[in-house]
């Protein structure tokens, strides 16, 4: 998805340059009794319909697939509660006591079926990233102590995925990590 | 017209300006090195430089934009000296205190602040309370700074003549500048966000003091971001004001006016920009949905006044006219594209299905970026140097104008494409080294430290040249 | 709503920002999280208002259900626990025909022990109010995590009060620990009917500065004292922009 987000933006801003460049130019080769633009009023108007129209689209396209939404009409086959503290998240099938927090390692979740992460802070802001085999963020949410986020997906390839801090948490936030296998 | 005073502590405010942006410069370059592993830092240290170039890149060209409106403004009404002296030298202190308590102290928690980071102390014990008693001493300043700009406008004009609401009907009796509109649009914003970190820093003092913790992490977080978000917004506004104001003028042309539409687009703007900071805040589901899709929202709209009014006045006002182009009118409309290109890299991100998988990689540096060192400095260095040559006698030619131009752009567009590329391979902002599985982040890093030599290679030749002529 | 928040904002200026008044809750409230989306014990149930039920599950399979559990000889919380949570479903949750379980886990606890209760409180007409006992209650305990400590010396229970939120597949979807605001009964109310909410609070951290407020009779996040504190610049800003407007407007007409 990055990947074609990042075409998307080469081509408005090439566009967006040669736009520019073109206008520069037919400056430079202006005489004095060039008028400038047409009708420029009205076609101010049709820039800013079509401008409008077009984010008109995009809004109604995306805003149905915030992660607010995701899979918010079934049931989970499993959680995992997380706690991300200064540098380390713990991830475990059970609730987790922050006076003494404890996790498991090598967790292996299900394929194809719908996960809810249950994500804490037991300290300060962190970010809850989780990034798929190929090193691609696919899902995030943010870890704020005193609340709980409750992240869903379903994982449709096996794999192990990483989990990174995606919130500046002090000196080791690049540290801050974690993972899972996906069977 | 403007007195001698202000012609004196507007260069000295650029000297302050250019000198603070190439050490923050070089904080940068430093960072992208480490995290390129060409040098070693600390965690620590990289961070503390960070949170140093982060506030000092904000408040630099937030005051280089209040400069050049403060030192214009004089064409419309007086404006006072005393206050201006009064932020320069608040200023200086700020930053001063600001470097002491990160370079000294090691103060390391981000230009946001992010609560309850700050208490978690990990650097001097005495760090905390003076970086945030180095942002009190800048908020004050710059709050009565742009306070008394406002009330000297009001002084002059009414507040409906200021907001330009005549113009919303046909044949005005009186006309508004764009200037003044624009000044005093942007100027609410500024004292709301001002305000708003005045807030905070009041609460985040109060739990420092009483040991408590009675902040809402969720309160304090929107606090934090309508500040930080909105003073990153508005100083670029402070520029455009100075675009409006002198773009027509170097290039001889006739002075822009306000027209209907051009009141309507700021008015408007001013209600975008101060809801669209929620965008910041969309992977905290704390948040209220309907906040966020209003982030959203607001967002996509702030682009269109934007896009179909100021971006496309410029493109009116060249094509297919003679102009003296001069490196100062170069610079803004260099500046206009750079700040059109970093705001589709914003609307993309703050689309929330996009900032699901962009939210805190390097997409964000890289859009920022790219309105910041490709826009809003642009506007203020076309400020700067036809401040510096207004004053020349007869024809002036500057022999490395086009050298400049082209290290900033070869420069800034390879520096910024390592950010976006970066931001597209998923790698997180903000890690002084990146993980091994990340095996382009750190060439990245490296190719980015380069171009931005390029960069900063055209600012000092930028300082070295208006230097010596203010 | 908006009294309430003053209300509160008073109470902890005066103790003077002290936390302590939720220190008690610190250790359990984690505990609300535990044993969500597990199955509940299906107790065989005998009491007050079971109809042709004979057990929990056959319960929440015909409506959705909200389990508490209290002991009828409780001097602490079980009462004022039951006398909010009635008021509150009866006046301030939209009524729905979700199930009430009242189940004791006392053992001393009979079926007229229960029936007792619930004439007590009203509740013997309400068909929505189920008041019961069963012979498996540590196993019920068990899968919903409770853990009542009994003292000897008082024949008393150490406990807390629990609410346990179970949907129609017999799942747990959400538990509440002690007395709380209607706004998180509310959300408890919603998750028995599947109703995702992508975020809630934890008790322990309730703050003052809070920003929204779930809000049970739209069922959406309303403003909270904590976002006035986020309006404050904005009126601020007009008040200065006002004033200076106001002293300007000398200097225009001179």
């Amino acid at each position: 998805m990055q990947h074609s987000i990042l075409w998307l933006f080469l081509i408005l801003a090439g566009a967006s340059i040669i736009v520019f460049t073109y206008v520069y130019l037919s400056s430079k080769k202006a005489n004095q009794s060039d008028q400038g633009m047409n009708q420029p009023l009205k076609k101010r108007f049709w820039f800013l319909l079509i401008l409008f129209v077009i984010l008109g689209i995009f809004a109604s396209v995306t805003i149905p697939k915030s992660p607010y939404y995701l899979f918010a009409d079934e049931t989970p086959a499993r959680v995992l509660h997380v706690a991300a503290m200064q540098y380390a998240f713990i991830l475990s099938n059970d609730a987790i006591n922050p006076e003494s927090p404890q996790g498991e390692t090598d967790l292996v979740l299900p394929l194809n079926e719908l996960i809810e992460f249950r994500v804490t802070s037991l300290d300060v802001n962190h970010g809850f990233a989780i990034y798929d085999a190929n090193n691609q963020l696919i899902a995030q949410t943010q870890a704020m102590p005193g609340y709980v986020n409750r992240l869903r997906w379903k994982f449709t390839s096996p794999g192990k995925y990483n989990i990174l801090c995606l919130e500046f948490c002090g000196m080791d936030h690049q540290g801050m990590r974690s993972s899972f296998t996906v069977k | 017209m403007e007195s001698l005073k202000t012609r004196k502590i507007t260069s000295v405010w650029i000297v302050i300006v250019l000198a603070l942006f190439i050490v923050a410069i070089i904080l940068g370059i430093l960072m992208r090195l480490n995290q390129g592993t060409i040098i070693q830092q600390s965690p620590v240290t990289f961070y503390g430089n960070m949170t140093t170039h982060g506030l000092t890149m904000i408040g630099i060209w937030f005051v280089a934009g209040m400069a050049a409106v403060n030192y214009l403004m004089e064409r419309y009404v007086k404006t006072s000296y005393g206050v201006n002296l009064f932020a320069l030298i608040c200023t200086i202190i700020g930053v001063l205190m600001l470097w002491s308590s990160t370079f000294i102290g090691h103060f390391h928690a981000g230009w946001t602040f992010l609560y309850p980071l700050p208490f978690k102390v990990a650097w001097a014990q005495w760090a905390t309370p003076v970086f945030l008693s180095s942002l009190v001493v800048l908020g004050v300043g710059w709050l009565v700074w742009s306070v008394s700009l406002m009330s000297q406008i009001l002084k002059k004009y009414t507040l409906s003549q200021a907001f330009a609401w005549q113009h919303f009907k046909k044949n005005p009796a009186v006309e508004t500048p764009p200037f003044i509109l624009i000044t005093m649009v942007t100027l609410v914003g500024v004292i709301a966000c001002l305000l708003a970190a005045v807030l905070l820093l009041v609460l985040l003092f109060a739990e420092y003091f009483s040991n408590g913790s009675f902040v809402n992490d969720a309160a304090a977080k929107n606090l934090t971001y309508f500040f930080g978000h909105t003073i990153a917004n508005e100083m670029l506004y402070l520029g455009l004001a100075v675009i409006y104001e002198l773009f027509a003028e170097v290039s001889g042309r006739p002075k822009w006016k306000t027209t209907w539409y051009v009141a309507v687009a700021w008015n408007l703007s001013l209600a975008f920009i101060l809801t669209a900071f929620f965008h910041h805040l969309y992977m905290d589901f704390v948040q209220p949905e309907g906040l966020q899709i209003v982030g959203q929202l607001a967002s996509y709209l702030a682009s269109l006044p934007a896009a179909g009014v100021t971006v496309f006045s410029i493109l009116v006002a060249v094509y297919r006219t003679k102009i003296n182009w001069s490196l100062t009118n170069l610079l803004f409309f260099i500046g206009v594209a750079g700040w059109v290109i970093g705001g589709l890299g914003a609307v993309i991100d703050a689309t929330i299905s996009n900032n699901f998988v962009l939210h805190n990689t390097l997409w964000v540096p890289a859009h920022f970026h790219t309105y910041n060192a490709m826009g809003n400095v642009l506007f203020s260095l076309g400020f700067f140097h036809w401040f510096a040559h207004k004053f020349d006698v007869g024809f002036y030619i500057d022999k490395n104008a086009m050298l400049k131009l082209t290290l900033i752009l070869f420069g800034g567009i390879g520096f910024l494409l390592a950010f976006y590329i970066g931001g597209a391979d998923s790698i997180p902002r903000r890690y002084s080294n990146y993980p091994p599985e990340f095996t382009m982040a750190a060439p990245l890093a490296t190719v980015a430290a380069v171009f931005a030599t390029f960069y900063l290679l055209a600012i000092l030749l930028f300082f070295l040249n208006i230097t010596k002529n203010v | 709503m908006y009294k309430n928040n003053v209300f509160y904002f008073l109470v902890i200026v005066i103790i003077g920002w002290n936390t302590s008044v939720y220190s008690q809750q610190d250790n359990i409230a984690w505990k609300e999280e535990s044993h969500v989306y597990t199955k509940v014990l299906d107790a065989p149930l005998k009491g007050y208002g079971l109809g042709d039920s004979t057990s929990l599950l056959q319960l929440a399979h015909q409506n959705p259900t909200i389990l508490a559990l209290i002991f009828t000889r409780c001097t602490g919380i079980c009462n004022p626990f039951l006398l909010q949570l009635s008021e509150k479903l009866e006046w301030e949750i939209e009524h729905k025909n979700f199930n009430i379980v009242v189940i004791s886990f006392d053992p001393r606890d009979t079926e007229a022990d229960m029936s007792a209760l619930a004439k007590r409180f009203h509740l013997d007409q309400e068909k929505q109010w189920i008041f019961g006992v069963t012979d498996s209650i540590e196993s019920l305990n068990k899968s919903i995590d409770f853990n009542p400590i009994r003292d000897e010396t008082r024949q008393q229970y150490d406990h807390e009060a629990l609410l346990v939120g179970i949907n129609s597949d017999g799942y747990i979807t959400k538990k509440l620990i002690g007395m709380r605001s209607t706004s998180d009964l509310a959300l408890l109310v919603g998750s028995i009917y599947n109703s995702f909410t992508p975020t809630h609070q934890l008790p322990n951290k309730n703050r003052l500065f809070s920003c929204f407020n779930y809000d049970p009779k739209t069922g959406k996040n309303t403003p909270g004292l904590g976002l006035l504190f986020i309006a404050l610049p904005a009126i601020l800003t007009i008040f200065i922009l006002f004033t200076s407007n106001y002293l300007g407007k000398s200097e225009r007409i001179g």
